[in-house]
């Protein structure tokens, strides 16, 4: 952990000073009303800390919803429900395509118009990616549409709608929260216990060692050295960094989303999951339910189903899963090489589909179905190839380690790393395995307390001694 | 909240997202098993915190004292001072020669006034001088260190201070503050160098055939909150850790000389250097900026590699001559260049510091005397 860290993120101290505040304001005898108030301008405090002026575009996406959804439940005519669903969405959408993907559309015209012999020059753009906006638009996003497509009613109250879209834990990096999931939460007086507030610390403990000394300290800088030297990698390495990043990558974002709970939980909030140990996934269906559930489920939710989902035919259903897979790459950054991330977890799905169909009734025993849950891990790992590199000379690079062709590469990592990719990521996936069917609370719930407590003390003194870097969530990015 | 009503699937998983399509998703459930968590987390702190405890005893017999942690954001706080009301100060730029030989506390009892310590670890100063001379609220005075090594090579081993001094958010700041308030004046093992991959890595692992151990640069000095700065004991007082400092540095000691292709390229860049040196030192000086390059003392191999790959004809004299800024050669002058103590080569002990901040002020004050009584 690190004490003056990048932004006000979860493992800075400024982090720790901020949330025992917000833990006291909370815990006081104060009107819920008043309580709502004080996270509600923690959480503004929280965005704020990292760049004041985009604050604005949370606000601009907290009142565009709220007046659309507004319009959208006193709206008479079908076409006037339309046209509030869709401002809700241009805005929201307009938002992210200008911040997140203008200067990437700028290149891409700019190549286009090449192809065409046009010498078109765009003028110099250095946009800033506000933190946290594909999070937020998204979370505000669904609470429109979940009232135009009337699963839902618009919030009571501005505060609670506002707090349901800035409440802090969520803001910057998800769980992509649904307003039915936070809103009724807010609606009811809540107080924080005892047994909420210490097994939150817990999960924040849980959390902080995934992204502090699992991500940060034992594995980010295997993967750094295979894809961000140039060099090419040889099969041993260019396999390491490659594992080391599919560590790396979960033990970071599965770390913040469990710290986020677990904050959440200290102040007496319930979060949803985010991850349920995908690396024991058996198919690529299975995967998608156990990586980001929040971001997974909302693609599905807003876009899969909307595109025909499966229930118009084949043709249609593959068309659905390819294009949610796509624009679902996309998300992750303003790159091809997400893009074609996104690209190959759509191949899969629908080879996967394609094998159902046909071995149906085929029904495998343990080992089988432990030979297609490594197969499932093997080719996610080829997908992190494209997420992790820069641009795709280096996950051709790579990608030729991997299979053998980079003969004669020096060897890249040395044997601290070895040992320490190997060890970890075999326990992860290990641990994955054991957990498949299991959640953390029903294991806890067998474990004998003291063991539980020396783990828990352990995981913090390891945390303290990393000395993290305060590296900012590689999901800040997106 | 709901306790202990999770519902499930077909194992003890329990239902998210994933398994409700198209509909609007209800309240989560989060379950707290029924544990006891007071006493479990007490246990968790009394084990973290006597481990903590034991760790920091450990690093403190290895003769580790606390001091400030000379990262970014300290050197942001530092660069903040010139926009903050001393845009007059004397600024100190360079790598880690003029950070640990010049001694702020001297300076100021022979100047009246404290200097602005912005010298920077194995880092060349050009961005930093280019920052200067991009400012107009800088007004004061400049010594330049050079370090021929990293002046010449542009090498910029805290190449982020830059970017992060312009881009820090407000709760890098705070965090700063709270860690140079609460953390850092007390904990000896807050430092890099005894953070956990950092110690792990540094044992004798087996080496992997093609790819060598090679040795980082280990703790070399202690920092004050004002950057003052200043050679750590251990590196007089303990001979093991001092020849390991050495055998450090040696690595970079390259025994085979440059190839015709390599040597192209060092020129090229050593060009490149000065040149963009004389362009920022043109605009400070047009704002009446005094500036001085000042090569401080090395020794031993240090100096011998340093006179082998860097000879001061085509390094040092072409800087002065292209500049047209005077110099300071610790070669030059007696009251430089014999009775300190460089452990390591690179850097002087600190009591060597002091006498060298000593005279090197009274040479610049006799030399390059300021119009107007003003004192450097």
């Amino acid at each position: 952990m690190t004490f003056a860290g990048v932004d006000l993120v979860f493992n800075t101290l400024t982090f720790v000073a901020f949330f025992a505040i917000v833990l006291l304001l909370h815990s006081l005898p104060l009107a819920w009303n008043t309580r709502k108030v004080n996270l509600l301008l923690a959480s503004y405090v929280f965005y704020a800390a990292w760049n004041p002026p985009f604050i604005l575009l949370l606000w601009i996406s907290t009142v565009v919803d709220w007046y659309a959804a507004q319009g959208l439940v006193h709206a008479k005519k079908p076409a006037a429900r339309k046209a509030w669903m869709l401002l809700s969405v241009v805005a929201n959408l307009g938002m992210l395509l200008y911040f997140k993907y203008g200067t990437f559309l700028l290149e891409n015209f700019t190549v286009l118009m090449a192809s065409f012999g046009v010498d078109y020059h765009a003028p110099k753009f250095d946009i800033v990616l506000p933190v946290g906006i594909s999070f937020y638009t998204f979370a505000t996003m669904s609470y429109t549409l979940d009232v135009y497509l009337r699963r839902a009613q618009p919030a009571r109250n501005f505060l609670d709608y506002a707090l349901f879209v800035t409440f802090f834990p969520h803001l910057v990096a998800g769980p992509i929260m649904r307003p039915t999931e936070l809103v009724p939460q807010f609606e009811v007086p809540r107080r924080m216990n005892l047994r909420q507030l210490c097994f939150g610390l817990g999960l924040m403990t849980l959390g902080l060692f995934n992204k502090v000394v699992l991500a940060d300290t034992f594995l980010a800088g295997a993967a750094e050295r295979v894809y961000d030297r140039g060099q090419a990698p040889g099969m041993l390495d260019a396999w390491l960094g490659t594992l080391a990043f599919s560590g790396q990558i979960f033990c970071d974002f599965a770390g913040y989303s469990t710290t986020a709970i677990g904050a959440a939980l200290c102040l007496g909030f319930a979060m949803p999951d985010n991850f349920r140990f995908p690396y024991a996934a058996i198919g690529f269906s299975d995967f998608w339910r156990r990586w980001h559930i929040t971001l997974s489920s909302w693609l599905r939710d807003y876009l899969y189903i909307p595109l025909g989902g499966n229930r118009h035919g084949p043709a249609r259903t593959y068309f659905a899963l390819m294009g949610t897979m796509l624009l679902g790459g996309l998300w992750h950054g303003a790159a091809w090489t997400f893009v074609v991330w996104g690209g190959l977890h759509g191949s899969y799905l629908m080879a996967e589909r394609k094998l159902r169909e046909r071995f149906l009734s085929v029904e495998l025993g343990p080992l089988g179905l432990l030979a297609v849950g490594l197969l499932t891990y093997l080719l996610v790992n080829l997908t992190w190839v494209f997420f992790r590199a820069k641009d795709f000379p280096i996950a051709w690079q790579v990608l030729r380690g991997m299979t053998g062709f980079n003969g004669g590469a020096k060897p890249m990592l040395s044997t601290i790393f070895i040992v320490s990719v190997s060890c970890i990521v075999t326990l992860l996936v290990s641990t994955h395995w054991y957990m498949r069917e299991r959640t953390l609370e029903s294991v806890l719930a067998r474990v004998p307390p003291v063991v539980v407590g020396l783990l828990w003390g352990f995981m913090g003194f390891a945390i303290v001694i990393s000395q993290g870097r305060g590296n900012a969530f590689i999901y800040f990015q997106f | 909240m709901p306790s202990s009503t999770s519902s499930s699937r077909s194992g003890s998983a329990r239902l998210t997202a994933a398994d409700r399509p198209g509909i609007a998703q209800p309240v989560p459930e989060r379950d707290v098993p029924a544990r006891p968590w007071p006493r479990m987390l007490l246990a968790a702190l009394l084990l973290a915190t006597a481990l903590t405890g034991g760790w920091e005893w450990y690093w403190r017999d290895f003769g580790a004292v606390p001091g400030y942690r000379d990262d970014d954001a300290l050197w942001a706080r530092q660069r903040r001072r010139i926009d903050a009301g001393e845009g007059d100060a004397t600024v100190l730029l360079g790598a880690s020669r003029t950070f640990f030989d010049i001694q702020l506390p001297v300076w100021e009892k022979l100047s009246g006034r404290r200097p602005i310590q912005l010298g920077l670890d194995g880092t060349s100063p050009l961005f930093a001088l280019e920052d200067l001379a991009n400012d107009p609220e800088f007004q004061g005075r400049l010594i330049v260190g050079v370090a021929p090594d990293v002046f010449f090579t542009g090498f910029e081993y805290m190449g982020t201070v830059g970017p992060y001094w312009r881009k820090e958010s407000p709760s890098q700041r705070v965090g700063k503050w709270l860690s140079m308030h609460f953390v850092e004046p007390y904990l000896a093992f807050y430092d890099p160098d005894f953070a956990l991959f950092t110690v792990l890595r540094r044992q004798p692992w087996p080496e992997r055939p093609g790819r060598p151990n090679g040795m980082d640069v280990r703790k070399l000095s202690v920092t004050e909150a004002d950057r003052n700065n200043y050679l750590w004991r251990k590196l007089e007082i303990d001979r093991d850790y001092r020849d390991m400092a050495r055998s450090v540095w040696a690595q970079d000691f390259h025994p085979t000389p440059p190839t015709p292709k390599e040597r192209a390229e060092s020129q090229r860049v050593l060009d490149q250097q000065i040149s963009r040196a004389a362009t920022a030192i043109t605009r400070l000086r047009a704002r009446g900026v005094p500036v001085l390059f000042v090569r401080d003392p090395s020794d031993g191999d240090y100096l011998a590699f340093e006179n082998r790959d860097f000879p001061r004809k085509s390094t040092w004299d072409l800087l002065l001559k292209r500049t047209g800024v005077p110099g300071i050669h610790f070669e030059d002058y007696p009251e430089l260049r014999t009775g300190y103590d460089l452990p390591e080569w690179s850097h002087m002990t600190r009591l060597s510091a002091e006498r060298y901040t000593a005279e090197l002020y009274r040479i610049i004050e006799h030399e390059q005397a300021l119009p107007g009584g003003k004192r450097w």
